[in-house]
C-alpha cells in the first residue's frame, strides 16, 4: 500500500458493520491499531444519547467497538485533547480537528509521529445546544424523544422513539439560523488530504452504498494504519470503480463551491470597520474561554493575551482581542469553536475570519494543512 | 453634558497630536539626536520610544499605544542592509508588512502607521518626516481609539 491510492473498505464485523454509519471501517481500524499495539490509545466518541456525544481517550477495545460512531452534532475540538499529553494515539478528525491537529505539531504540543490522523469528509457539524433548541422550535419534538439522526439528499432526518421520520430541509434550517455551525458552512475543506488517511461515505457506489467507506491514503502512516487493520483481520477491502472516484471528486467540488458562496455572503466588505468591532467586543467579559479552547494557541496559562485582562483601563476596545487578532491572523483554521463557547455571544470566528481570509490569501500561507511555517518566521539571511 | 461637548470643540481648535515613534537605538534615535543638534524646525507631536533594534517592536506595542492614545505611531530603523544585529531590519520588514494588513483590517487609517528607514545622520529626514505626518494628522482629527479624558 502507498500513498495516493484508493480503497473501498468495511468492517468484518458484522454488528460494528450495522451500527456504523459506513460500514464500521474507521471503528474498526481504530481497534485494529489498538490490538496491534500500534497505538496506546484512540480517540472515539462516547454517546450520551442517540444524537449527542462526547470524545474519550480509551486503551479498552470493547470500548472502541462500542462506540458511538459518527454524529452530526458534536463538540469539536480534538486538537487541543491530546495535546502535551505525549501520547502514542490514533484518532478520527474532520477537516479543522486536523488542522488544529497539525498546528500544535508545530507548536511541538503534539509529536505528529506518534500520532496517527484518520481524516473524516465533512460536511459540517452542528452545535449540540443549538440543535437541542432546533428539535422543539423547528420539529416540534422533545430532544429525549429522538432516536436516530440522518442527513439523506440536503434534508436533516430526526427519527422519534416511535418511528416517526421529521424531514426539514437543511437550506430552510439555516434561514431560519440553526442548521450548521455557521464555520462550517463557509469552510472549504471538506475532503482532509491533510491528515494521514481520509476516510468517507462520498463514493461508495452500487450496493455498497451506506455499507462501505472509501478510503485515500494520504501518507506513509494512513497506509500503515490501514495494512495493519487488514492483516488483523479486522476490514475488507477492495479497489473503487472509476465511477465512485468521479463521484467523490464531483461531491467534493460541489461542497467546496458552496463553502465559497457563504463565505462571500458573509464576508461583506464594511465601511466603518473599527466602530464595528468596537460594538461587536464591548461585551467581552475576559473570561478567556475563545483562548483556552483555540487548537492552534499552545501559550498556556502565561500569555500575552490574557496579560491585558481585568486591567481595569479606559480602553476603547479590548486589548487582550487585538492581541488576538494579531496572533490569529496567520493561524486562524475556522474552526468555530470560539463562537461555540462565547458565553456573551459575540461572533468571534467570524471577527477573526475578517482579518485572516485576506491576510492568509496575501502571505499565501494556509495554516494546518502542512507543516511550512508562517512566512515571517522564515527570515532568510540571503534574502 | 454641553460643558463637556464644548470642551471637545476646543480642543480640536488649537489640538496638537501625539505621536508615538518607535526608534531604533543604533540609527532612527541618533537621527532624532542630530535633528536635535543640527537645529531643523519639528512640532513637539513625537513621543520618542528607544528600542534596541527596529526588530524589538511587537506588533502589540502598536496597537497599546493607540489604545492608550496614540493619534499615530511611527515605526523606524536602520536602512536595509545597516542594521547593528545583521538582519533586525528584515524581519521589521515582515513583520510591519503583516501588521499593517491587520491595522488596515481593523479600520485605523494608513496614515496613522507609518514605516520609515531612518539613519543616525539623516536628522533633516527626521524632522522632516515627523512634520508630514503631524500635519496629515490635524487633518485627520483625533484617534477614534483615543480613550475619555486623554487629550
Amino acid at each position: 500500500m502507498e500513498k495516493g491510492e484508493m480503497y473501498v473498505g468495511w468492517s468484518t464485523k458484522d454488528d460494528v458493520r450495522k451500527r456504523g454509519g459506513s460500514g464500521g471501517l474507521v471503528t474498526s481500524m481504530l481497534a485494529a491499531a489498538l490490538e496491534k499495539k500500534l497505538v496506546d490509545a484512540v480517540v472515539v466518541l462516547k454517546k450520551i444519547n442517540e444524537f449527542e456525544a462526547v470524545p474519550i481517550i480509551t486503551s479498552d477495545i470493547n470500548e472502541v467497538l462500542n462506540s458511538a460512531g459518527s454524529l452530526h452534532s458534536v463538540p469539536s475540538h480534538f486538537a487541543k485533547l491530546i495535546a502535551n499529553k505525549n501520547l502514542k494515539v490514533a484518532l478520527p478528525a474532520k477537516g479543522c480537528d486536523v488542522r488544529g491537529i497539525i498546528e500544535q505539531g508545530k507548536r511541538n504540543a503534539i509529536n505528529l509521529e506518534n500520532t496517527f490522523i484518520v481524516g473524516l469528509n465533512c460536511g459540517g457539524s452542528m452545535h449540540p445546544v443549538v440543535t437541542r433548541e432546533m428539535l422543539e422550535v423547528m420539529y416540534k419534538i422533545k430532544p429525549e424523544d429522538v432516536h436516530g439522526e440522518e442527513i439523506e439528499k440536503g434534508k436533516l432526518i430526526f427519527e422519534t422513539k416511535d418511528g416517526k421520520k421529521n424531514a426539514i430541509t437543511i437550506d430552510e434550517l439555516e434561514e431560519k439560523g440553526y442548521g450548521r455551525r455557521e464555520s462550517c458552512r463557509y469552510c472549504t475543506i471538506k475532503i482532509p488530504t491533510n491528515s494521514d488517511i481520509a476516510c468517507g461515505n462520498w463514493g461508495v457506489t452500487g450496493d455498497l452504498v451506506g455499507k462501505a467507506t472509501f478510503v485515500e491514503i494520504n501518507s506513509e502512516k494512513g497506509a500503515r494504519l490501514l495494512q495493519n487493520a487488514v492483516d488483523a483481520g479486522y476490514i475488507q477491502i477492495q479497489k473503487p470503480d472509476e465511477k465512485g472516484v468521479a463521484m467523490r471528486a464531483k461531491i467534493k467540488g460541489v461542497m467546496e463551491g458552496l463553502g465559497q458562496k457563504w463565505k462571500e455572503k458573509i464576508f461583506v466588505p464594511m465601511d466603518n470597520r473599527l466602530e464595528y468591532f468596537r460594538k461587536e467586543l464591548e461585551h467581552c467579559i475576559d473570561c478567556g474561554a475563545c483562548k483556552t479552547v483555540c487548537p492552534t494557541c499552545s501559550c498556556g496559562d502565561v500569555s500575552k493575551c490574557t496579560e491585558y485582562h481585568s486591567r481595569g483601563d479606559a480602553y476603547k476596545m479590548s486589548m487582550y482581542h487585538l492581541v488576538r487578532f494579531l496572533h490569529l491572523g496567520d493561524a486562524c483554521i475556522g474552526c468555530g469553536q470560539c463562537s461555540d463557547v462565547c458565553p456573551v455571544d459575540i461572533p468571534l470566528t467570524r471577527l477573526y475570519r475578517r482579518f485572516a481570509n485576506p491576510i492568509q490569501q496575501e502571505l499565501k500561507y494556509e495554516p494546518g494543512m502542512d507543516m511550512q511555517k508562517p512566512p515571517y518566521f522564515e527570515v532568510k539571511l540571503n534574502e | 453634558m454641553s460643558g463637556v461637548a464644548g470642551q471637545t470643540a476646543a480642543k480640536t481648535d488649537g489640538w496638537e497630536p501625539k505621536i508615538v515613534a518607535f526608534c531604533c537605538n543604533w540609527c532612527s534615535y541618533g537621527g532624532a539626536d542630530s535633528a536635535g543638534m543640527g537645529r531643523f524646525q519639528q512640532p513637539a507631536s513625537a513621543r520618542i520610544i528607544r528600542v534596541m533594534c527596529s526588530g524589538r517592536i511587537d506588533p502589540l506595542h502598536v496597537f497599546n499605544a493607540f489604545l492608550e492614545g496614540a493619534d499615530a505611531v511611527l515605526v523606524t530603523g536602520c536602512h536595509i542592509g545597516d542594521c547593528h544585529y545583521v538582519n533586525g531590519n528584515d524581519k521589521t520588514k515582515i513583520k510591519y508588512k503583516y501588521l499593517e494588513n491587520v491595522a488596515h483590517e481593523l479600520g485605523i487609517e494608513k496614515e496613522r502607521l507609518q514605516l520609515n528607514w531612518i539613519s543616525a545622520s539623516e536628522g533633516e529626514k527626521f524632522a522632516n518626516f515627523i512634520r508630514d505626518v503631524t500635519a496629515q494628522i490635524k487633518k485627520l482629527g483625533p484617534s477614534p481609539l483615543k480613550p475619555e479624558g486623554v487629550a
